[in-house]
């Protein structure tokens, strides 16, 4: 507050003639709630803000810069400061002749204040002064310092017990009052460290620089507040445990026809709106004509930048609401004026109507200059505010979603749930069915006491030529909900009404039945986690192959089943030597499965253009890392593979410092292969060294195998494997399932539906995580990561099993 | 457990979380209105390279990242 320095330091100016007398100290007394609002703990401590208040009231006017409160062991208070001192000389309009200090102490509404020419602003409580305090004490104590002399005064209950009177000299200056609360009028009058320290930090807060020590001598407990940043350290104080979105508090201020304002304001990343508001350092905590004026300008200015600078784009959000913009915001505003009036309840709202425009314009002004000076503060803010506005206008448009009717029947039912007879959620199942032809034949095929059914079929947006995305439209997230009957958002969401205690998600093998079944474990994992929680939601598996021999037909899950069953086949009419002794039956299943993980890992190697053939001398010469550190060794090994397969050109042998041994390229045809640690090291090769047993199990081709048929000799492990799943698949008819469409409700009822003989998934907390994971993913901006984990994970969701 | 938000990515816990798995009212309702406005779509492949991919059986036994030398 510059103004203080500019106030001349001038003590005769506050004379006896500038305190007005308006009689009836003793009505205090007998109504003490009517003054002090309450004679509880409120009211108590509401005697030292009075005197404190008086204090504050020198330092606004410019002559005090320190005040003391101390808390004594016989529950009185001292409040010392060091400003002009009240006066001391005989007020002139008072017949009997007293001093302005008396007067000030024993008569109500009697104080500088009154004469606005004293104290340009002040804030006290609404005028009463300390003669309240003085009343409503057992006893008070008054010591003023002033123009080089010392004076004393003792009241008691309100009354002088003698004169003011001259007691000795001082170089300093000030007013210290020491009261006791009269236990006959308080409920309570023991003072709360805590309460007043806090009051006392807040007011330090409104008036920078500003000393204010507390004392408890019962507790030896003793704090200073000072604070050179006035509101803008408050706003600090007040965000210090917070995230603010910017480092350093937002501060405008400006003065209009008497009237000071300041404002400091900081956002956090939170979402509560923490605003105080200030009238001569009171605090209006129902607000008034200053926060009004305030909001309109904050509204105004932020709307106006985000219009300009094309933040907010028009038509869906056309502007944002004062709400929106004030989420997350911490502010202090204060305001000085002359005259303040206090309304509401509790007279704790600011009733100037000129003061709404004058902080108005002050706001509008100064924010309007610090938005264009800092665009990259403004945009956190706004950006904030827009989240904000989505925000409400999701809940808006959730609520609207689930309470709207639209095609529902008279049951309140969606028109394309065939729902089941079963009433007790426990017993009942809900299928939710990718497609409407899948949907069909699962109403035909399901147990229709029990089992109800839901198909769905995502929506499918052609974004590019050649690319189609899928996502679930709003209506089929209506009739989803609807059909659960839990209602959803955070305040209906109720997992208590949900109408099956099975939810079951049944999706086609393919890409699509992937993305709608990763939309719909997200949306449960999101919205409804408790369905998952409760174990409700399970994942239907409808076979991948049907396989026929002659009459009897069988359905096989997957890939590994099949494979399995298919070794199972073969090795009933199969022999093959292996180390030298004939194996066949059940004994040859393991060697078959090794071998057919060998051979496809050896495919996997190919496609990635290491060659397979390289790969496999590599292993035949049995290399390891530790070769790789002989020079020599390394010659040695490379001479070997190349007798044995001349057409592979061998690159430079090079140091490979990193791991002190040596690296070497192979090339075969158009395949490389860098042979060094750490491709020796890589999980993959280490997998094919360890399967690599079962081709030295097998020793060198030819490899002869035996069936009823005949004995075959074939030329490699490859034709070995090719030669055992043609004799498997003798006599199989294999068909592959594309989707749920392609089987008949019966098979869908046989295979899937049927809870005798069906497999579910259940679904778990953890496995969504790591789905929700690949959503995110999935949505993401990078496009080359989220390429990666569609072909490698979405597709899959093998990640799901339990 | 540690969660992270799926709106804002703060790190929160599933455990005495009303809002789970999101930090707070706010970002389930965001997400909320994601779904409702039809936001949330999963990119299709292009079908060119739908046919590369997606042949039958032809994935690596196991998952791992990194695990071929890069050069």
């Amino acid at each position: 507050m510059e103004d203080k320095e500019q106030v001349n330091q001038d003590t005769e100016t506050y004379g006896a003639e500038d305190i007005k007398i308006l009689k009836g100290l003793s009505a205090v007394r007998k109504r003490p709630a009517m003054y002090i609002g309450s004679t509880g703990p409120d009211g108590l401590h509401h005697l030292v803000y009075e005197v404190v208040d008086n204090s504050v009231d020198e330092s606004l006017a410019g002559y005090c810069n320190n005040i003391e409160v101390t808390l004594h062991h016989d529950g009185s208070c001292t409040v010392i400061d060091d400003g002009r001192g009240i006066p001391t000389d005989p007020h002139p309009g008072d017949p009997e002749g007293r001093t302005a200090a008396e007067i000030a102490l024993t008569e109500l509404h009697a104080g500088g204040k009154f004469e606005s020419k004293a104290y340009k602003i002040s804030g006290g409580l609404h005028g009463v002064g300390v003669s309240v305090v003085n009343a409503l004490s057992e006893w008070l104590d008054m010591e003023i310092k002033q123009n080089g002399k010392v004076f004393q005064q003792h009241f008691d209950r309100g009354e002088p017990s003698g004169s003011l009177t001259l007691v000795g000299k001082t170089r300093g200056r000030g007013t210290k009052i020491t009261f006791k609360p009269d236990p006959d009028v308080f409920e309570t009058t023991e003072f709360s460290y805590d309460i007043l320290s806090q009051r006392l930090r807040e007011i330090a807060f409104l008036n920078s620089g500003l000393k204010i020590t507390i004392l408890d001598e019962r507790t030896d407990k003793k704090q200073e507040f000072i604070y050179k940043g006035g509101i803008v350290s408050f706003v600090e104080h007040l965000n210090k445990n917070k995230s603010p979105l910017h480092p350093k508090p937002i501060y405008v201020s400006g003065e209009k026809d008497n009237i000071f304002a300041e404002v400091a304001l900081q956002y956090n990343d939170g979402y509560a709106e923490n605003i105080f508001t200030y009238a001569n350092n009171i605090n209006t905590k129902e607000g008034g004509t200053h926060l009004i004026g305030f909001k309109a300008a904050l509204t105004r200015t932020a709307n106006s930048y985000a219009t300009s600078s094309g933040l907010l784009k028009n038509g869906k959000e056309a502007s944002l609401s004062g709400e929106d913009i004030r989420e997350g915001l911490t502010a202090v505003i204060s305001v000085k004026l002359h005259n303040p009036q206090f309304e509401g309840q509790t007279k704790m709202k600011l009733g100037n109507s000129e003061v709404k425009g004058i902080i108005e314009s002050i706001v509008n002004d100064a924010l309007g200059t610090y938005f264009e000076e800092n665009p990259s503060v403004t945009r956190k803010i706004i950006e904030k505010a827009l989240q904000a506005a989505r925000a409400r206008e999701a809940a808006r448009k959730a609520r609207e979603l689930t309470r709207r009717k639209g095609a529902l029947e008279d049951t309140g039912l969606p028109g394309k749930l065939a729902d089941c007879s079963e009433k007790d959620p426990a017993l009942s199942e809900l299928f939710i069915v990718e497609g409407d032809s899948a949907g069909g034949s699962a109403k035909q095929g399901r147990d229709r006491r029990t089992q109800a059914i839901l198909p769905l079929r995502g929506k499918i947006l052609n974004v590019e030529k050649a690319r189609f995305d899928k996502m679930l439209a709003s209506e089929e997230i209506r009739i989803l909900i609807t059909a659960l009957g839990t209602s959803v958002g955070t305040e209906d969401f109720d997992i208590n009404k949900i109408r099956y205690h099975k939810v079951i998600l049944m999706t086609d093998a393919d890409v699509d039945g992937a993305h709608i079944r990763t939309l719909l474990l997200t949306f449960f994992y999101r919205q409804m986690p408790q369905v998952i929680e409760k174990g409700y939601l399970y994942i239907a598996q409808p076979p991948l192959f049907k396989v026929k021999k002659g009459k009897t037909e069988k359905y096989v899950q997957n890939e590994t089943e099949m494979q399995n069953m298919l070794f199972e086949l073969a090795a009933d009419d199969l022999m093959i030597p292996i180390k030298g002794q004939t194996i066949k039956g059940k004994a040859l299943i393991p060697y078959l499965k090794r071998l057919s993980k060998y051979e496809r890992l050896r495919e996997w190697f190919g496609r990635r253009r290491k060659s397979p053939e390289v790969l496999s001398r590599l292993l035949k010469a049995g290399i390891n890392k530790e070769m790789l550190k002989d020079q020599k060794t390394v010659e040695k090994l490379l001479s070997g593979i190349k007798k044995e397969m001349p057409d592979i050109s061998i690159g430079e042998i090079t140091p490979d410092e990193e791991h002190q041994a040596y690296s070497v390229e192979i090339r075969h045809h158009n395949t490389k292969v860098v042979v060094d640690t750490n491709f020796l090291m890589s999980p993959e090769f280490k997998e094919l060294e360890n399967l690599y047993g079962i081709i030295r199990d097998l020793g060198e081709p030819p490899h002869n195998a035996e069936t009823k048929e005949g004995l075959k000799m074939l030329n490699s492990s490859e034709e070995l494997l090719d030669h055992i799943f043609g004799v498997a698949k003798k006599g199989l008819t294999i068909q592959r399932y594309k989707g749920l469409g392609e089987m008949n409700p019966h098979q869908l009822w046989e295979t899937t539906m049927d809870s005798e003989k069906r497999t579910l998934l259940q679904v778990a907390v953890e496995d969504t995580v790591q789905s929700d994971e690949i959503f995110t993913i999935l949505m993401g901006d990078q496009v080359e990561p989220r390429k990666d984990f569609i072909t490698r994970h979405a597709l899959e969701a093998r990640n799901i099993d339990i | 457990m540690k969660i992270t938000c799926p709106i804002c990515k703060k790190t929160t816990t599933w455990e005495e979380n009303p809002w789970r798995p999101f930090c707070s009212e706010k970002c389930k309702l965001i997400d909320l209105g994601k779904w409702v406005l039809e936001e949330y779509k999963i990119p299709g492949e292009k079908t060119e390279e739908e046919k590369d991919e997606t042949k039958e059986s032809n994935e690596p036994p196991r998952r791992r990242d990194g695990g071929v030398s890069k050069k």
